[in-house]
């Protein structure tokens, strides 16, 4: 860089960063700090009684079992999750990268559900699992004579939303993977027909190496996305029911804060998910960096 | 020359104008509710009908999402220190609104210019204190059972049920007349327990249901809660009540001819009769056998006036107050959304012009809440942070009924944390 021009236009530089830094205190670091504040409080919704409790709000949430229930719930949706959306997107991807008919039609297809927001993911899965007046669920009773009612049942509420979170994340996984396909030399691969690999070992020792930086990226972007934005599925489905079957952090945060207005609790619950993403975002930049390259 | 005298009269009209709207001294009054769907055309039409008549008054109903978030907009509202004048809220919000020290109660302006005498009893003694009313009552219901009396006539059941007694026979019966593949469903489990409590005149916490001073133990964990509960934990396990979600799912079971039998709010009444395809019949809610006679409980919101704000405005206020509780507008909106009439001069026109006679479902809830007695067990319970203690109710139901564990052993859990809860909020008032 010339260094006469960085000398000259350093003011202009603070000048175009400023709307963001000032952006980014505002709504970031302003709400962040007053989070940590308020987690040593305890008050009135109204605020208008308060009182220092220290550490007790940190130490009651490590100490709850319904705070544990939460963690360990959200967790096993996360990786669940993850995993089917991952997996099924990855399946896909390769299977209409081929030369098919009508493979651009399916493609747009899949992409499809990226569209749509978490919630409206939930309602669409809400209404077509409906236990009584569902299509879906209909079906479903009528080829396995099961009954997949989550209204009343908590494995099949917590089942019903990794189904939906992993429908919607589906979209996104697989335009990611239809890119990071396309990117695969040809020529490996017709190597590798030469030598007489088959189209798994191929797969397995060819093409999965090479997308494996994108499939890390792929895993670290869905379990933020997974961990931080399904509030919009609980929501929508099953606020957080039955008998806490689908509670996860989010929605228990949001409980805590906006129904029950326990600011102090609340916000005790936003530092520990600060630091949750602190950490996931760290390993990110950490391994992503090392590991993604760019052709 | 010409472009000049337009642009001055175009001025000159202007100040006119403004100076005409000054001297008007129109009170602009902000009203939040949470009033969705077809509702909000039904609050619309109330403010829309008392601009008209008050030119100097000028009302603006703001809807702002549900109740929880209109609460939570409030708050900030009044933390920014920029209230509006009214404001709807649930009646679990009661506990933390005459906490708030940020209303102005509707008995200190409104005494001496507003009968509420006039006012239904039970509606009355819900949002009163030491017999003074503190918000404006607006729109209250109640649960009452629905029942589809086709299947009831296909499974050759004659009469509504009393008694949950007569709830698990005519259920078993119904299911094995495959009238329909369960008998009972309900919405608000919390709720609907709450109600059993006051509708056989049972505490529900201490300190006269939270009345007479901050209740700071539930009676979750005594014999009759756990009572309810196991009955209906029992019944469940027969097939006899099927469970149905928190808050309005259980309608689309019932409508869909899955449940014969629905406990839901008044409020539903309508939607109801509008969708079902069989027909509806309503009636008292069920009682358990050998225990008091209570009442049921006023569900629904009630407007609260807020701190920060003119004499003038509060006499304007006031007005509008006054303007609500007049028979033509309670009339008005008891039709429009199916809330109760509250007021007794609403219910004689509305008796007197066949309402009632006509449209016969629409009285049950009314009977029913006026013919139970006036206790403060019967009035319904008063609690801190009540939204969060509905909550883990809800969860406790949940839990006996999904078999995560015993009705017994959910109820008392939900004690011990409905207590700490309770503490936690009175705590915030001993110093």
């Amino acid at each position: 860089m010339n260094s006469k021009f960085a000398k000259k236009y350093r003011y202009l530089a603070y000048l175009l960063i400023a709307p963001s830094i000032t952006i980014v205190t505002l709504f970031l670091i302003y709400p962040s700090l007053e989070s940590l504040y308020l987690s040593f409080f305890r008050s009135t919704p109204f605020g208008n009684r308060q009182m220092y409790v220290g550490f007790e709000n940190f130490q009651r949430l490590l100490t709850s079992p319904a705070y544990w229930n939460s963690l360990i719930r959200s967790i096993v949706f996360t990786a669940v999750t993850v995993f089917i959306s991952i997996a099924s997107a990855l399946i896909l991807a390769v299977v209409t990268n081929k030369k098919i008919r009508g493979a651009k039609i399916y493609k747009s297809l899949l992409i499809w559900p990226f569209a749509f927001s978490f919630a409206f993911s939930g309602i669409i899965w809400g209404v077509l699992m409906h236990p009584n007046v569902g299509l879906m669920s209909y079906y479903i009773q009528l080829i396995t004579t099961l009954e997949f009612n989550w209204i009343n049942n908590g494995t099949a509420a917590f089942t019903l939303i990794i189904i939906a979170s992993s429908w919607r994340m589906l979209g996104y996984n697989f335009i990611f993977f239809i890119a990071a396909l396309q990117n695969v030399s040809p020529t490996l691969l017709e190597a590798a027909d030469i030598d007489g690999a088959s189209p798994f070992t191929k797969f397995w020792r060819i093409t999965f190496p090479l997308i494996s930086p994108i499939t890390f990226f792929l895993l670290i972007m869905n379990t933020l996305q997974v961990f931080f934005l399904t509030f919009g599925v609980v929501d929508v489905l099953t606020q957080g029911g039955p008998a806490r079957a689908t509670d996860i952090v989010t929605y228990k945060l949001f409980r805590d804060a906006f129904l029950s207005m326990r600011t102090g609790y609340a916000s005790a619950q936003s530092i520990i998910l600060f630091v949750f993403v602190a950490v996931i975002t760290v390993i990110q930049f950490k391994y992503a960096g090392e590991k993604v390259f760019y052709q | 020359m010409l472009k000049k005298t337009i642009t001055i009269l175009i001025l000159v009209t202007l100040f006119a104008l403004s100076a005409g709207m000054v001297s008007a001294q129109t009170i602009e009054l902000e009203f939040w509710h949470a009033m969705s769907g077809g509702r909000t055309a039904a609050v619309q039409k109330i403010v829309d009908g008392f601009n008209a008549e008050h030119p100097n008054i000028n009302v603006t109903a703001q809807f702002t999402g549900s109740y929880a978030e209109t609460l939570t907009q409030g708050i900030s509202a009044v933390r920014s220190g920029n209230p509006p004048h009214i404001i709807q809220v649930y009646e679990v919000g009661t506990q933390t609104m005459l906490d708030s020290e940020a209303i102005v109660p509707v008995y200190e302006i409104a005494e001496g210019k507003i009968d509420f005498g006039s006012v239904i009893q039970p509606i009355l003694n819900y949002y009163s204190i030491d017999g003074k009313l503190y918000s404006m009552p607006f729109n209250s219901s109640t649960a009452m059972l629905y029942y589809n009396k086709d299947a009831f006539e296909a499974a050759g059941i004659k009469e509504a049920p009393d008694t949950w007694a007569d709830i698990e026979k005519m259920g078993m019966q119904i299911i094995d007349s495959g009238a329909a593949n369960h008998g009972l469903s309900f919405g608000w489990p919390a709720w609907i327990l709450e109600q059993m409590h006051a509708y056989h005149n049972q505490p529900y916490a201490n300190n006269n249901n939270g009345r007479s001073g901050r209740a700071t133990e539930v009676y979750l964990n005594r014999d009759f809660a756990k009572m309810v509960l196991s009955s209906w934990t029992d019944m469940v396990e027969k097939g006899v009540i099927a469970y149905g979600g928190r808050e309005y799912s259980a309608n689309q079971d019932f409508l869909a001819g899955e449940v014969a039998m629905l406990i839901q709010s008044t409020s539903s009444l309508s939607s109801i009769m509008e969708t079902a395809d069989f027909e509806v019949g309503t009636t008292f809610l069920p009682r358990f056998e050998g225990y008091g006679i209570g009442n049921s409980v006023i569900g629904g919101a009630s407007l609260w006036v807020m701190q920060g704000h003119s004499d003038q405005e509060y006499a304007a206020v006031v007005e509008f107050f006054d303007y609500l509780s007049s028979t033509d507008v309670t009339i008005q909106w008891h039709k429009d959304t199916g809330y109760f009439p509250a007021t007794n001069a609403a219910v004689k026109t509305l008796m007197d012009n066949r309402w009632f006679s006509d449209n016969p479902n629409y009285l049950t809830a009314f009977l029913q809440v006026l013919s139970g007695v006036q206790s403060p067990a019967a009035n319904g319970v008063l609690l801190g942070n009540f939204v969060e203690i509905r909550d883990i109710v809800d969860t406790a139901v949940e839990e006996a009924f999904t078999g995560v564990s015993s009705a017994e052993e959910a109820l008392n859990k939900a004690d011990s944390q409905a207590d700490k809860v309770l503490q936690d909020y009175t705590e915030l008032f001993d110093n």
